[in-house]
């Protein structure tokens, strides 16, 4: 059994937790976040015949937390940078969050997930204009929590590359 | 030196060389290889003859096999359809050789099997009815309905001191889940999620409160629920534990781990995410599983009383039947003892029936009745009961009776051994009774003063009456008249009552007709008066059908007269007539 632990990195209600809800297995309700900051879901996936189970640690996208996410970061094999499109400061966040990623845990593969694609004509973010910091990343998906777009595929992105490395 | 014979290396004239015959060569390679040339045919021959080279397989195969088993299990399973294969073979071609082979372990595992199932039945079954059927089982039952536990979870909570009901085996970096084993029957959410947030929890700890570096969480607590941690360089060993474990349980978890970590050292730290390599450390976490059962009180159980109780019932019911029987019969003897005219000398008991010997007088009480009475069943019972007259006052005045035959007006009474008659009773049947009485065995002696005679009463009521009677007549009359005829019929038919009464009192009667008469006149003139009053009277009486024999007429003349009850006009009165009965008994 392969088991890989991910984070989802991404500021305050860029939504990361919805945009995962209704792919994976959750024991635990919204409350920790609130009580310790972090909230552990799985998520199954099937790469190459092999059961690879992803432990997400869906991290509370919160300033004052940012220091106590470092912890919660050791160990991970990758993770995604969710950003909320319609919100510029949302990238903003994400590039802290990404230095503070390499920082703790060194060159580690990373999704950027730019959320909320069904909102496009709302979006304040042109991804074309992403930096060189998020460029990094092994690709940048756009995806919407509502309609379920591309939410499968973030997991098989991050997963290929994980087993790769 | 010849030349074709020695090679002249520089001559590069392949047509020059002049090469060493067969025969040499053989020469050369017997001086150079010959040795080896032995050796080589030796192993050829190994080689080529298969019972050498069988001999040789047969030698190392022992070992052979030894060291392939070491190394991995293909040897067992390249083997197994050969084994298998035989093992059918063998079982087809001939049964017996197998099964007398197995004889001597299929009888003892069987035995073990079935003693093994029934013990564990036994306590299964023990362990239900004490759960579900006690008082207690109902407590919890109660206590789970109101908190929302399940059953189960109330039993183990109440039977025992502690369990640890999980170990997590978790990479310390990432909180990967690397090998977890849980007690029996515990029911758990993913683990996989549980020790990731175990480790964040941790984390969360460290970072909220800033402790020193190397300070890490030993325990969480909840209610009765404890997590308790211990941590290595790689791995962090997190064991749920309900009830209160003593603290040496923790020298256990460290050497787990600690055990864990010096055989899996290499794996932990390239750790990547596959977590085959910890398969095999499921048997040290299991050892981390222990449990302590609460020491039960010594209370017997409700079901214990229950069969307690039934098992008493049963053996009361099965001895009451005799006991009561017993009873029955005992209080039947005393009442057949006390029974008058039953004498019972013994009893005996052959197989099932009662034999009872003694007398019974035939007047007493039937004792098969008084046995049926007694609720006891006449077939259990014989009787050896011989006749006899007793002499008990019931039965003998019984029998006295139906000897005397009294009327119904005579009651007789024993007191003191002597038979009395009370009452009234004919002349007759007293006097032959005085007779018969001689008779009787017992009371020896029979008085009946108080018995009164009825003849002999009305006897003397009529010879009173007849005493009593006058006749009066006129001065100087001496005839009998009209006036006369009323008293005259009453006489007649008291004497000719009396006369009758006589003969059955074996009396003889004599009645004297006395005539009487007044002062007035001469004595002599009134005795022949008075007598020819007392003659004409008798006529009458004769006349009226009495005989003559009976009776005597005498004139006393003037004088006592018995009727006194005319003294106040004495003379009127003195003109009369009377009667004197004279009574003497019959001589024989």
């Amino acid at each position: 059994m392969i088991k890989k632990k991910i984070c989802m990195l991404g500021a305050f209600a860029a939504g990361k937790t919805s945009l995962v809800q209704r792919y994976i297995t959750g024991i635990f309700s919204e409350k920790y976040f609130t009580t310790i900051g972090v909230k552990i879901d799985k998520k199954t996936v099937i790469r190459n015949e092999q059961v690879v189970e992803l432990l997400l640690w869906d991290l509370y996208g919160e300033d004052k937390f940012l220091n106590v996410q470092a912890s919660y970061l050791r160990g991970s094999s990758g993770y995604f940078l969710v950003i909320d499109g319609t919100r510029r400061e949302t990238l903003e966040t994400a590039r802290i969050l990404q230095n503070r990623a390499e920082e703790a845990i060194g060159k580690k593969p990373f999704v950027v997930v730019i959320n909320k694609s069904d909102l496009k004509s709302e979006w304040e973010i042109d991804t074309n204009a992403l930096d060189e910091l998020l460029s990094g990343s092994i690709a940048v998906i756009e995806t919407s929590a509502k309609t379920g777009q591309c939410v499968e595929e973030i997991f098989t992105t991050l997963t290929n590359k994980m087993m790769e490395g | 030196m010849n030349k074709s014979s020695v090679p002249d290396d520089n001559n590069d004239d392949p047509d020059n060389i002049n090469y060493p015959s067969g025969e040499e060569l053989e020469k050369l390679r017997s001086l150079l290889l010959g040795p080896e040339q032995e050796q080589i045919r030796q192993l050829q021959e190994r080689l080529d003859n298969p019972e050498l080279h069988a001999n040789d397989i047969g030698r190392d195969l022992p070992q052979a096999i030894v060291m392939r088993s070491n190394r991995d299990d293909r040897l067992k399973t390249a083997l197994m359809p050969t084994v298998e294969g035989i093992v059918k073979a063998s079982v087809k071609k001939d049964y017996k050789i197998f099964s007398d082979a197995l004889f001597p372990v299929i009888g003892p595992a069987i035995r073990k099997a079935i003693s093994e199932t029934f013990k564990s039945m036994i306590q299964s079954i023990n362990k239900t009815l004490e759960q579900n059927f006690s008082w207690q089982g109902l407590k919890w039952r109660i206590e789970a309905f109101r908190t929302g536990k399940s059953y189960a979870e109330i039993i183990l909570s109440h039977t025992l001191l502690y369990r640890v009901e999980q170990v997590f085996l978790i990479h310390k970096e990432s909180g990967l889940l690397l090998q977890n084993v849980k007690a029996e029957s515990v029911v758990f959410q993913d683990v996989d999620m549980v020790s990731g947030m175990l480790k964040a929890i941790q984390d969360f700890v460290q970072d909220s409160f800033r402790t020193k570096r190397g300070d890490t969480l030993n325990t969480l607590e909840f209610g009765e629920l404890a997590v308790w941690i211990e941590q290595s360089p790689q791995a962090i060993l997190a064991a749920v534990i309900r009830g209160i474990a003593p603290v040496e349980l923790r020298t256990v978890f460290q050497n787990a781990l600690e055990n864990i970590h010096l055989e899996k050292n290499e794996a932990l730290e390239s750790f990547a995410g596959d977590t085959s390599p910890f398969e095999a450390v499921k048997n040290q976490l299991e050892d981390c599983l222990q449990s302590q059962l609460k020491a039960k009180k010594q209370k017997s159980s409700f079901v214990l009383w229950i069969l307690l109780s039934v098992f008493v019932v049963f053996i009361g019911i099965l001895s009451f039947f005799p006991f009561r029987d017993h009873q029955r019969w005992t209080h039947y003897l005393e009442e057949l003892q006390q029974t008058p005219g039953i004498v019972v000398t013994s009893t005996e008991k052959h197989g099932d029936k009662y034999h009872i010997f003694g007398l019974r007088d035939p007047l007493s009480n039937d004792p098969l009745k008084i046995l049926k009475n007694a609720r006891l069943d006449p077939a259990e019972v014989v009787f050896r009961l011989e006749p006899y007259y007793s002499i008990y006052p019931e039965f003998m005045l019984k029998r006295i009776e139906n000897i005397l035959n009294p009327p119904e007006t005579v009651h007789f009474e024993i007191k003191e051994g002597v038979l009395f008659s009370q009452g009234s009773a004919p002349h007759h049947w007293i006097f032959e009774t005085r007779k018969l009485a001689r008779l009787i065995p017992w009371p020896v002696q029979y008085r009946d003063d108080n018995i009164i005679d009825i003849e002999q009463k009305k006897f003397d009521k009529l010879s009173e009456r007849i005493n009593k009677q006058y006749l009066l007549f006129k001065t100087n009359a001496s005839q009998y008249t009209f006036e006369h005829k009323n008293k005259l019929r009453e006489i007649v038919s008291d004497i000719k009552g009396l006369l009758q009464l006589a003969r059955a009192l074996d009396k003889n009667v004599h009645i004297q007709i006395v005539g009487h008469t007044d002062s007035f006149g001469a004595e002599r003139a009134n005795l022949r008066l008075s007598r020819k009053r007392a003659d004409n009277i008798l006529s009458a009486l004769i006349a009226k059908g009495l005989k003559k024999d009976n009776f005597s007429a005498i004139g006393i003349g003037e004088g006592e007269s018995s009727n006194e009850e005319t003294n106040e006009n004495a003379d009127e009165n003195s003109r009369c007539v009377t009667l004197r009965v004279i009574i003497s008994d019959i001589q024989n």
